[in-house]
């Protein structure tokens, strides 16, 4: 007998099956909100995006400053855009390493969700799929550790200040791997529309899987 | 291409973009730091140490940014008072040096820690730590000084750009390289407010926000000194420490000094209630204008300098003020207690 089973492994391409669900806006959307969310957070941690500032004010500097490093992956900003209260650095490469990791952010977490929600369609239980998002939540530590550690004032040693300055590669690393893996097990074919009962069905409308737009 | 070919490709060559930025992204670095070699002035006698210079250098460790990832400011620019937008009660660094005076904002040089400047025709580095509340000046000659991005006891290790050696701050001791265990030439340094500083100085320049880098000078990410709180206001330090005591609190601002072989302290708070107080070797009067102190050397059982109500003190006979007492005045630096204490253990208190 050939017929599908809902547990075993799908035969779409992980790629095939990341377009599948991106097909779906409201996936589409949730990957975009965490996204965008983490990228925010990133450069608020990063204190690209800060408190303070009076008055309007575009400053800029030499661009070749760009490649500057502060920190082991940040660098320094070469654009400036003051608004009364809210003081904006841009830093092309924060920026662009940011959006990279704020992406696979939001494909993971769309992707685990997918997981909690319908473990049918990825072939594993519910549990496992929240396991999956424990590198979401390090990449997420990537960009507040530091801050926190300041917030708190715990103390620091030497280890953890070297783990500090490679979380960001890392964190990237694991959540491509993540990524890949639950995808690799996700058959597209089984993605139902979204549940009544998720907590995002109050925040998004409820679509079909073959609902694309 | 197949779908998971292309997703792999698609994958890979983002992370190998993200090393590749890395890689070339360097900083300057030591690398690119040979500038000609001009020597760095030096004290002529070393200050007492708290430990063997092997000890400082083993403790060393990480603060997080590369060399020269806090950069100096190397072309300072500067505004009138009347042009500065300093908030009255906000810290600022003072130095005033052959009739010129020069206020450092505090919300400057938290950011960038070290100001290579030139005042009265002398080559000066002002610098601070903000996580140990020391600011201290030192004779620059020819070269720079940048930051290192190394911590030793949670405070600035700085380096030389023109013979590389690592130098701690409030030890103000070479930890590496050729001036190994020589001292640097310091220059007095005010942690004081705006208000006082411009009332003392009214010609005073204040150090421009236009640095030649792009910061939020209006956010301290450390906290605040105006209302007290974050990091300076936690009885708690964030890097490992030499030394430890919980004699007074860890973020109690206290006021040293230190001599070929000795080393005391005041805390701030007790010195201005009590205006004089001494140790066994030591003595420090509280200056009220500028809400700081100055440390001098004892000699023998002579009598003690008497604070007047107009602020000065008498002594020997003769009125002086608080930093012009004819007796051998050290430098002296406000710090941290925890952060005095982890390279000075044993200093003399009252």
């Amino acid at each position: 007998m050939n017929a599908p089973s809902a547990t075993v492994k799908t035969v779409a391409s992980p790629a095939r099956t990341l377009l599948a669900i991106l097909r779906m806006r409201t996936y589409r959307r949730l990957a975009a909100s965490v996204s965008l969310f983490y990228l925010i957070l990133f450069m608020v941690a990063l204190q690209d995006i800060s408190l303070g500032g009076t008055g309007f004010q575009v400053l800029t500097t030499d661009w070749s400053r760009a490649f500057d490093r502060t920190g082991t992956f940040t660098f320094e900003p070469i654009a400036q855009l003051t608004v009364p209260g809210v003081t904006m650095l841009l830093s092309p490469i924060n920026f662009t390493i940011g959006a990279i990791l704020s992406l696979l952010v939001g494909l993971n977490l769309m992707v685990t969700y997918i997981a909690f929600k319908q473990p049918r369609a990825c072939g594993f239980n519910r549990s496992t799929g929240i396991l999956a998002s424990l590198p979401a939540l390090l990449a997420g530590s990537a960009c507040c550790a530091p801050v926190i550690i300041l917030i708190l004032g715990l103390q620091l040693s030497s280890l953890m200040v070297a783990a500090f300055q490679v979380l960001i590669p890392v964190s990237g690393m694991l959540l491509l791997l993540t990524l890949s893996l639950i995808l690799k097990r996700t058959n597209p074919d089984l993605i139902v529309g979204f549940q009544e009962t998720g907590f995002f069905a109050h925040f998004f409308r409820q679509r079909r899987v073959d609902d694309s737009d | 291409m197949k779908p998971t070919a292309r997703f792999t490709v698609f994958f890979s060559l983002i992370a190998i973009a993200i090393l590749g930025v890395h890689v070339m992204a360097t900083g300057p670095g030591f690398s690119v730091a040979a500038q000609e070699n001009k020597p760095l002035p030096l004290a002529k006698t070393n200050y007492v140490l708290g430990d063997e210079i092997d000890a400082y250098a083993r403790f060393i460790m990480s603060g997080g940014p590369p060399p020269d990832g806090i950069p100096s400011i190397d072309k300072p620019r500067f505004v009138s008072a009347a042009e500065s937008r300093l908030e009255a009660g906000e810290p600022v660094i003072g130095l005033y040096h052959d009739g010129e005076a020069r206020a450092y904002p505090h919300r400057i040089m938290v950011q960038h820690e070290i100001v290579n400047d030139r005042i009265g025709g002398l080559n000066v580095a002002v610098t601070y730590c903000p996580l140990t509340a020391t600011a201290q000046g030192f004779k620059r000659g020819g070269t720079t000084l940048g930051v290192s991005g190394q911590l030793l006891n949670s405070n600035l290790v700085m380096f030389d750009w023109s013979s590389r050696s690592y130098f701690s701050q409030i030890n103000a001791t070479g930890l590496t390289g050729p001036d190994r265990g020589r001292t640097l030439d310091e220059v007095r340094l005010v942690w004081t407010t705006w208000e006082r500083w411009r009332t003392l100085h009214p010609d005073t320049r204040v150090l421009s926000e236009h640095t030649g880098y792009l910061r939020n000078y209006a956010r301290d990410p450390y906290g605040s000194y105006n209302p007290l709180r974050g990091y300076y206001a936690q009885d708690q330090t964030i890097f490992p420490l030499t030394h430890e005591s919980n004699r007074y609190g860890k973020k109690a601002m206290v006021l040293g000094a230190r001599t070929a072989t000795r080393s005391a302290f005041f805390v701030m708070a007790d010195l201005a209630m009590a205006r004089v107080q001494t140790t066994d070797n030591f003595l420090a009067v509280y200056d009220s204008g500028l809400d700081t102190g100055y440390i001098y050397v004892r000699e023998g059982n002579k009598a003690l300098p008497v604070a007047q109500d107009d602020g000065r003190y008498e002594y020997a006979g003769t009125l002086h003020s608080a930093d012009a007492l004819p007796l051998t005045q050290p430098v002296a630096v406000e710090a941290f207690h925890f952060a005095w204490h982890a390279f000075y253990p044993q200093s003399e208190s009252p």
